[in-house]
């Protein structure tokens, strides 16, 4: 373990959009292998900051450094970034023209070169270690919501990512879904990934979560340990918002 | 997608012929009405009256070749511009983007008639281009415009969540496009591609004109040796007829195989 070692630096980052002001001076610091669940009432600007992490959206101004690499910088080769930070979407976006299996070897065969084979083999390990093995040869559309998003995740991590990326990852899920998706997550926190993840997902976010962070119309307002956020928030705006959803 | 939150009712009425389906039922009956009456027709009058009919069906042929020849060409052709037009009106580099869409607005301004005459004679003119490769290019920069659009509504049609997904794993745009928007893209815009290839074929009729020897320009030869107008062109008319229709069922039995995932 080696932890107090940042893989991912936030620094002062700024996002409008049109005349709205987003994201307002974030600083965060992830370490390697923390898991980081953000939580906020919607419209926080949640989602927005951890889609700049990858860059699928560009910040106005700040500095934003993965695992070494300075993603703000117009100059990176941000597809090679991307390949090290898997992402998982609330609305899945498998790929509907191909298979399960062909979802997960996909990025591994073109990006990686890798042996179609090889890829085959991680991809059933991965689907076996999500618990959808059977499912391996149909389509997407023939799975139900929580088999998609498992093996959406699967997908994501067929490219070996030291960082892993959730937006909202249960939020389309039907309850009696999120259980099965939760379980997969907190299995992969206990293999040490570092993960941010953000939820609405309280009991998730108190059992998984190193560290929570609130936000509320484009600030970080608390930043801790679940303990200390679930038992005694400081900031009023998180006793309301803790009080309404708790 | 903006046209698509204004939720708009919007009549697409397009000029190839119409394709039936399953659960347009009367469209069915009609294609059955009309696919079996013109055989049955083109069979009675050869039995009926041989001498022109069965004459005309035998003089024939060579145009009908000629006819899917500039067709398939043309829209093999067409697709492949259609594409390189669709991917241009998306692109975000404003030189290509006013290429492709000044394009598009140009060639769908101008007959394809005065484009064929513009083609053959005007540019021809200049060099001597031989009729069947003016033909084919003609309908190929027509219909490569037309195609252009179906392109680009096909690839704006596909949720952008997919192109997200597709660069969250690292793959770059032209990665993105080839092998996760473009093969789902293709399953959208098999019906209006279907659509173009009827209209084209029924359109390569106009090529008689410069001197291709295709279906029509055939008709023609006999209708004026022989001076049998009606039969010629009855029979002209009927075989074109058949040929569609065969060919819009044939769109409708791909159609219904492209759609294995849902």
């Amino acid at each position: 373990m080696n932890k107090k070692d940042p893989i991912i630096q936030i620094e002062h980052v700024y996002k409008y959009f049109g005349p709205f002001l987003a994201l307002e001076d974030i600083n965060l610091q992830v370490d390697k292998q923390e898991r980081i669940v953000i939580i906020g009432p919607s419209g926080s600007g949640k989602s927005t900051l951890l889609r700049t992490i990858n860059q699928l959206e560009k910040v106005s101004s700040g500095r934003i450094v993965v695992d070494g690499e300075e993603v703000t910088d117009p100059d990176v080769d941000m597809n090679k970034v991307r390949m090290g930070l898997g992402m998982v979407f609330q609305n899945f976006n498998l790929f509907p023209h191909k298979t399960v299996l062909e979802n997960l070897i996909l990025a591994p065969i073109k990006l990686k070169g890798m042996d179609k084979n090889e890829a085959e083999e991680i991809a059933y390990s991965l689907l076996e270690k999500v618990g959808i093995k059977d499912k391996a040869h149909n389509y997407p559309k023939q799975l139900s919501g929580g088999q998609q998003q498992r093996v959406a995740i699967a997908r994501a991590l067929a490219m070996n990512p030291k960082i892993m990326l959730f937006d909202e990852p249960t939020s389309a899920l039907d309850p009696e879904m999120i259980g099965e998706v939760l379980d997969v997550m907190t299995n992969l926190a206990k293999e040490g990934m570092t993960m941010i993840v953000v939820s609405h997902e309280m009991g998730f976010a108190r059992e998984v979560a190193d560290r929570v962070v609130f936000m509320d119309s484009g600030k970080i307002l608390e930043v801790g340990t679940p303990e200390h956020f679930f038992t005694n928030p400081s900031h009023p705006r998180t006793k309301k918002f803790l009080s309404q959803i708790l | 997608m903006e046209e698509k939150q204004r939720a708009e009712v919007r009549i697409e009425v397009t000029d190839g012929a119409a394709i039936p389906t399953e659960k347009d039922r009367g469209l069915l009956s009609a294609w059955r009405i009309a696919f079996f009456g013109s055989i049955a027709l083109v069979i009675g009058l050869c039995i009926y009256k041989p001498h022109p009919y069965l004459d005309i069906l035998e003089f024939v042929p060579d145009g009908i070749r000629v006819t899917f020849e500039v067709t398939i060409i043309s829209i093999i052709l067409s697709f492949f511009v259609g594409m390189l037009t669709g991917l241009g009106r998306i692109s975000k580099n404003r030189g290509i983007n006013l290429i492709a869409s000044t394009y598009i607005e140009v060639i769908r301004g101008i007959p394809l008639l005065v484009q064929l005459f513009y083609i053959y004679y005007a540019v021809g003119s200049f060099t001597r281009i031989p009729p069947f490769f003016a033909a084919i290019l003609a309908m190929t920069i027509c219909y490569g415009a037309y195609m252009g659009e179906v392109f680009r509504a096909g690839i704006e049609s596909i949720d952008p969540g997919q192109t997200e997904a597709a660069m969250s794993l690292g793959f770059n745009k032209r990665q993105t496009m080839f092998y996760v928007i473009l093969p789902q893209a293709m399953r959208t815009i098999l019906p209006p591609v279907g659509n173009e290839f009827i209209a084209l074929l029924k359109d390569t009729s106009l090529v008689s004109i410069i001197a291709v020897a295709d279906l029509l320009r055939r008709g023609r030869e006999y209708a004026t040796s022989t001076f049998n107008y009606f039969e010629t062109f009855t029979m002209v008319a009927l075989i074109y007829l058949i040929i569609t229709l065969l060919l819009s069922k044939f769109v409708s039995i791909m159609e219904k195989k492209m759609t294995p995932y849902e």
